[in-house]
């Protein structure tokens, strides 16, 4: 009986904290998702779940999650093609290059993203002067891909990371072997090296992902979500909903429906790291 | 907060091992001391204590000197009244977050603050602003204070702030290059071409087409330099033929290469640089920009003019007003709003004003201002903004336009983009706004 307790009240704790900062304002966000609250005019009434109608035909929520799903997806692709090739030379190379990589990622985002600003400025910018047909910030089309790039350039380092302490983890001799029965570097690198990285590059699949769905500050420093409100993600859009209109039914019913997209991704990935480990 | 943090008032920070030793019961028994006047002080202040006064304000930029001297007086004139000036991040939309939550929270730690001009009706409307007709009549505040102004800090015939400072969009130009400031859209590109040709590598005009505020603002200017009505107050009337017309004419600078693509991602600073290095004819922007092209070492320092906005007919364009208003606080003690209604009438007065304007470049609220010899002795350049900022125009006041105002500026960006037309994206805007006014 005492040995069924103790881990039940070792875990307490821990779970009493998650409670706290993560289940209750969840609770609260959906709470106030139901109702009519626009703060400034103090006026707050029960709705139902007409927010979440309104929400459905919001033209400007589907061109959010349109935005951030694309954001999503060519991001992390990007990062972990760019992450397993850095992290495969990390693999050969010597310790200070494993710490300078690792500037990008240890930069604020804010004070990165001002920098990239710069450099794709179309009057000044580094890039518009190497590449002079494209404007950067200016263009709906390019503007998003623009915030990619500063993405990819931040968090690659991240996923070279986990993918370099995911390949020093693949057993020497398994190695040893595949070159002894004359596996070639590239056979080698499809038969032994990825299968054994699955879980790495599973985590940082996991950790990318979850991250990139709720990008805010490259893109809030970038572009604010313009032009023509095509950088705009859900984050962003909630963000404003909520503090610059101070419309917070709305807002928490953004902030809602974001948490029900990462929360469906998360649990994908659940099940799939949690099948095979 | 009634009693100031103890790091404030410890007496001396110690500068090595030893007197951090000989400090510390010093500090530690201060400590306690300051908690208990802290504890002491919320329940029942001594009738002799000074009363603190709480301002909250932008950074004014420049040396603050000049401003705590200033302040300095009021306390002279004011015994028994303490000012404490706290200085707010300069980015507006964060400080209006700021605002917001404290004053939705009920906070009584501040007692004046400023405010944007776009802000007042809704913050009015909130209930979060003192009203200060009694102190401040109606009558009195426009007679006083410029029209577009005094405007702003009004809601429904009260007087909820009163003008500290104002701000007007302009135009600005190369001496060098044109033959004088032109006074239709015409002859803005007949001039921009002219000098474009002689000089290449030059753009033609300069404007903030980011989507932001201050989109909204070039928008609002030339749709009534196209002839747009001012909305009846408490409107937002976006769907006129000449809202469309001064649209469509902002998206043509950039299809016809008057403007450069650069436009559509640049703000203020952005725009200002590129015409302080001389690589722009025109620039619609602020009257900050003065200070900067006319300082040592501008490379077109002495070759800038500035004038009004062109228009569709050659009349003098209104500027956007922009600009601040002291508020006071409605949920402070009546004890100390008495104070800050003085602290905001000081504030604001004639020698205030000019005081602001000779040391921080700050236009004038007060009309009367413009015409002070001293002003127009040392400060010309904003003695000569007078005619611009009496016909500044409000962007719509009404309590919805902070509301309102994001779902602008995206449609608006998509016009000048070129995703839509300019009838468009301003049917679907106020569509977005009539759709919150109902709601």
């Amino acid at each position: 009986m005492n040995a069924r307790r103790q881990p039940l009240i070792m875990v307490a704790p821990a779970a009493a904290l998650l409670c706290g900062v993560a289940l209750l304002p969840v609770l609260a966000a959906i709470w106030i998702s139901l109702h009519r609250s626009i703060l400034v005019f103090q006026e707050r009434r029960f709705l139902g779940l007409s927010n979440y109608q309104f929400l459905l035909g919001d033209e400007r929520f589907w061109s959010a999650l349109a935005t951030t799903a694309w954001f999503t997806a060519v991001a992390v692709a990007a990062e972990l093609i760019l992450g397993l090739w850095v992290a495969l030379l990390l693999q050969r190379g010597g310790g200070i290059f494993r710490a300078a990589i690792l500037l990008p990622w240890a930069i604020p985002t804010a004070v990165s993203a001002r920098l990239w600003a710069w450099l794709f400025n179309a009057d000044y910018g580094l890039l518009h002067r190497l590449v002079p047909g494209i404007d950067w910030l200016g263009s709906p089309r390019a503007a998003l891909h623009a915030a990619i790039l500063v993405d990819v350039w931040k968090t690659t380092p991240f996923v070279a990371l986990i993918l370099l302490a995911g390949l020093q983890a693949i057993p020497e001799e398994v190695v040893k072997a595949a070159r002894v029965d004359g596996a070639r570097p590239f056979r080698l690198f499809l038969s032994i090296t990825l299968p054994l990285l699955r879980p790495a590059i599973l985590l940082a699949l996991l950790f990318r992902t979850l991250d990139a769905f709720r990008v805010f500050d490259a893109i809030y420093v970038l572009t604010e979500g313009g032009p023509a409100n095509s950088t705009e993600t859900l984050s962003i859009y909630a963000f404003k909903t909520l503090m610059r209109s101070g419309d917070f039914g709305y807002g928490s019913a953004l902030s809602v429906a974001t948490f029900a997209c990462v929360l469906v991704l998360g649990l994908g990935f659940l099940r799939v790291l949690g099948t095979r480990r | 907060m009634p009693c100031a943090p103890p790091n404030e008032q410890t007496p001396c920070l110690p500068t090595s091992r030893e007197t951090i030793c000989t400090h510390h019961t010093t500090v530690r028994a201060t400590c306690v001391l300051l908690l208990c006047a802290a504890a002491c002080s919320r329940t029942r202040a001594p009738a002799d204590a000074p009363l603190t006064v709480v301002f909250r304000h932008q950074p004014l930029w420049a040396d603050p000197a000049a401003f705590q001297t200033f302040l300095a007086r009021f306390h002279g004139e004011n015994p028994g009244v303490q000012v404490r000036a706290e200085t707010l991040p300069n980015g507006s939309d964060i400080a209006r977050e700021m605002f917001v939550s404290a004053l939705e929270g009920g906070a009584d730690d501040f007692d004046v603050f400023a405010i944007d001009v776009i802000w007042a009706p809704e913050f009015a409307r909130a209930g979060w602003l003192a009203d200060l007709s009694a102190f401040f009549p109606q009558q009195g505040l426009r007679a006083q204070f410029l029209p577009a102004a005094a405007e702003a800090a009004s809601l429904e015939g009260r007087t909820y702030a009163v003008p500290w400072f104002v701000d007007v969009g302009l135009l600005y130009y190369r001496k060098d290059l044109v033959p004088r400031a032109p006074r239709t859209y015409a002859e803005l590109e007949r001039f921009a071409r002219a000098a474009m040709e002689r000089q290449p590598g030059v753009a033609g005009f300069l404007w903030q087409g980011r989507q932001y505020e201050g989109l909204n603002c070039n928008f609002f200017e030339a749709g009534w330099g196209h002839g747009a009505p001012q909305a009846p107050e408490g409107k937002i009337l976006l769907t006129t033929a000449a809202a469309e017309a001064g649209l469509r004419w902002l998206r043509g600078t950039l299809d016809s290469g008057l403007s450069p693509r650069s436009v559509l991602s640049s703000a203020e600073e952005e725009t200002r640089r590129a015409f302080q290095d001389g690589r722009a004819v025109f620039l619609r922007n602020w009257p900050y920009v003065w200070a900067q092209v006319q300082a040592p070492g501008s490379p077109v320092r002495g070759k800038v003019g500035f004038a009004p906005l062109p228009t569709a007919t050659g009349e003098p364009g209104a500027g956007a007003l922009g600009g601040w208003l002291l508020a006071v606080n409605a949920h402070a003690p009546e004890a100390r709003r008495r104070a800050a209604v003085r602290l905001v009438s000081y504030l604001t007065s004639h020698a205030a004003e000019l005081e602001l304007a000779l040391h921080y470049s700050r236009l004038p609220a007060r009309r009367a201002v413009y015409d002070d010899p001293r002003l127009r002795e040392e400060a010309p350049f904003i003695a000569a903004l007078f005619p611009l900022a009496a016909t500044a125009l409000p962007r719509p006041v009404t309590p919805w336009y902070a509301l309102a105002g994001d779902d602008i500026q995206g449609e608006l960006s998509a016009a000048v983009a070129g995703l839509r037309s300019a009838g468009e994206a301003l049917g679907r805007a106020q569509r977005f706004v009539d759709h919150l006014e109902e709601r």
